[in-house]
């Protein structure tokens, strides 16, 4: 009896583990949202942070991130459209920005963005030294935002 | 003596079953990280294993956005592609490829690196299946080929990624 007590515990520990090394884990809502990030680069903690911000301060939006998104994907930069599109661009390897639709470069320079049809958010890397309480504000802002945009789409398409 | 009998059953029932959780097994990992199987649109799309580490399922979570996000790209996917190489190919890494070749007359076969997310492998992917509807619809040869795929990636970027 107390063989099978310890091979669940470890069992337990392991599956607990696994659930939380690369997600957000919450199990008393039931929400575990996939954080993917850079191998090298990446770190998992500032987005947690911000998770835990918006878990604090505002529990509607926190279950709406539970409920709406299933992964947090951080990459270098939102890309709203394709720059080569343009002819006059194409086959550059170093575009000016001025040259660039200005709703490119916001969406390059917003904190993050929501893909339609997904329920992936994907947050933008800081820049190096980037950190800190700032970024967790900001991309806690976005994170609620970003998940009234996945509320909003997927509700819309059921109606 | 009398046991062997039993105990020969016994060892052929656990073959069985070594076996048969073997192929589940086999099963559930080719339907997981090979073939995209969409029931109800009757499309099924295979996936070639990834030799650089990304992983397959970011085809399928492209696959996915585009059949809810914009459900007619989706249905010109699954009509025109037949397989999709997660692999860096002449597009290099976060690019994409298609092969005018024989073996694309039919339902064709793309490249699609996914090195770069989520939103890039939409996009690559829909470009590519615009490679592959121009080839298929037997474009001229003075047909500006790239210029209108990079419409349709541009496209699909600008209708799905919403940032503000």
């Amino acid at each position: 009896m107390r063989r099978y007590a310890i091979m669940a515990v470890i069992a337990l520990v392991v599956v607990w583990g696994w659930l939380c090394a690369f997600a957000w884990f919450d199990p008393l809502v039931f929400c575990r949202i996939h954080i993917d990030v850079e191998l090298l680069e990446g770190d998992r903690g500032p987005i947690r942070d911000a998770i835990a911000l918006v878990r604090r301060e505002d529990p509607p939006a926190y279950r709406a991130l539970c409920r709406w998104v299933d992964r947090i994907q951080e990459e270098r930069q939102c890309d709203a459209g394709d720059p080569q599109a343009d002819p006059r661009l194409r086959g550059q390897s170093a575009i000016a920005p001025s040259a660039v639709d200005p709703a490119l470069i916001r969406a390059r320079e917003a904190p993050g963005c929501y893909v339609r049809g997904s329920r992936t958010i994907v947050l933008r890397r800081p820049p190096e030294g980037g950190g800190g309480a700032g970024l967790v504000r900001v991309r806690a802002e976005a994170l609620k935002r970003l998940a009234a945009n996945s509320r909003a789409f997927w509700i819309g398409r059921v109606r | 003596m009398l046991g062997q009998p039993a105990e020969g059953r016994n060892t052929r029932w656990a073959r069985r079953a070594v076996l048969g959780v073997v192929v589940a097994v086999a099963v559930v990992t080719m339907v997981r990280y090979f073939v995209w199987w969409d029931v109800g649109a009757r499309c099924v799309i295979g996936m070639r294993p990834s030799l650089v580490g990304y992983d397959n399922t970011t085809i399928k979570r492209a696959l996915a956005t585009l059949q809810s996000g914009s459900p007619e790209d989706y249905r010109k996917v699954c009509a025109h592609v037949a397989t999709i190489n997660p692999n860096p190919s002449c597009g290099g890494f976060g690019g994409g490829c298609f092969w005018h070749s024989e073996g694309n007359r039919g339902r064709a076969s793309i490249d699609v690196s996914t090195e770069h997310g989520l939103i890039w492998t939409v996009a690559i992917i829909v470009h590519e299946t615009c490679h592959a509807i121009q080839y298929h619809e037997g474009r001229p040869p003075w047909f500006d080929l790239e210029h209108e795929c990079y419409g349709e990636d541009d496209r699909i970027l600008r209708a799905l990624v919403q940032f503000e």
